[in-house]
C-alpha cells in the first residue's frame, strides 16, 4: 500500500470523514466532545480515530484522563495532497473503464 | 501541481466505440461511476445523468458535450448531492477518447475546483446527514485548514 492508498481507504468511510472535517474545524477535540455531537457512540469515535491515527491523519495526546485529538495537515498537504487523492480516484475508474471496455460481450 | 484541473489517461486494449459505450450506457456508468445499479442517462447536451452514490447522496450532473465517439463532457457537482450541476458549483468532467494502436488511449480531464463556491449557509442549517459529502468538500475544507487559509467553517462549531 502506497501512502495515498492508506490515505483513501481511512477516508472511504464517510464517519470518519466527517470526523476528520469537525477536528479541523475544532483545531483538537476529544473522543468524548465528538461522541456528543454525533449519533453514534464514544466507542465508535475511539475506533475510527485509531484508523485515522495510523495512517497519520490525526495525532492524539494525552489530557488529563483522555486523549485529544488533532488533524495532522502535513499527511494531507504533502504526501497525499486532495488533488492527489481525487487523481488517484480517477485512477480507479479509469481502470475500471478499461476492464469493462476490454472485457468480451 | 495545479488545484483547478485534474488530467489522467489510460490506453485501452479496445476500439474507442467500445469505450464510447461504456462511459455512456446506463449499465456500464452505473458500474464504473456508482453504486451498481444502472444510471439514468439523458444522453444529449443539456440532459441529465443520475450518479447514485448510495450513502454519499445521488448527483445531478449536467452533461455538456456529446460527439461519438470522441468527446464527452459533464459538470459533475460532487460536493453537492442532490444539487443540479451549474458553472457556480460543480467541476466540468471532459473525456476524450483517441484511436491509438487498435485500441484508445482515453483520456479524462476535471476541471473548475477552483471556481467553485461554498454556500457557507446551506452548511450551517443542514443536519447531521447532509455532513457525509463527497470527496472534495471535506479534503479541501482539511486542505485549506492544512494551508492556514481556512476562514469559513463549513461546520458550525458547537
Amino acid at each position: 500500500m502506497t501512502a495515498v492508498e492508506d490515505v483513501l481507504g481511512a477516508l472511504a468511510d464517510p464517519t470518519r470523514r466527517d470526523l476528520l472535517e469537525r477536528l479541523s474545524v475544532h483545531g483538537s477535540a476529544t473522543a468524548t466532545t465528538l461522541a456528543e455531537e454525533l449519533p453514534i457512540t464514544r466507542q465508535a469515535v475511539v475506533q475510527h480515530l485509531a484508523v485515522l491515527d495510523a495512517v497519520g491523519l490525526v495525532h492524539g495526546q494525552r489530557s488529563g484522563r483522555e486523549r485529544r485529538f488533532e488533524v495532522r495537515p502535513e499527511r494531507l498537504s504533502e504526501a497525499a495532497s486532495w488533488m492527489n487523492l481525487l487523481a488517484a480516484r480517477w485512477d480507479q475508474r479509469l481502470a475500471t473503464i478499461r476492464r469493462l471496455a476490454e472485457a468480451a460481450d | 501541481m495545479s488545484t483547478d484541473r485534474i488530467e489522467r489517461e489510460v490506453t485501452i486494449a479496445a476500439p474507442p466505440e467500445r469505450v464510447w459505450a461504456v462511459l455512456t450506457e446506463p449499465v456500464h456508468v452505473g458500474t464504473w461511476f456508482g453504486t451498481g445499479s444502472p444510471a439514468e442517462i439523458d444522453l444529449r447536451p443539456g440532459g441529465l445523468m443520475m450518479l447514485d452514490h448510495g450513502e454519499h447522496g445521488r448527483y445531478s450532473t449536467l452533461i455538456v458535450k456529446v460527439d461519438p465517439p470522441r468527446t464527452f463532457s459533464y459538470r459533475w457537482a460532487s460536493a453537492y448531492p442532490d444539487v443540479v450541476a451549474t458553472p457556480e458549483n460543480s467541476t466540468l468532467v471532459e473525456f476524450t477518447l483517441e484511436p491509438a494502436d487498435g485500441g484508445t488511449l482515453l483520456r479524462v480531464v476535471e476541471s473548475g475546483f477552483d471556481a467553485i463556491e461554498i454556500p457557507v449557509e446551506r452548511e450551517e442549517s443542514a443536519g447531521y446527514e447532509s455532513h457525509s459529502k463527497g470527496w472534495t468538500g471535506v479534503i479541501e475544507k482539511v486542505g485549506a485548514y492544512a494551508e492556514g487559509r481556512d476562514e469559513s467553517p463549513l461546520l458550525p462549531v458547537s
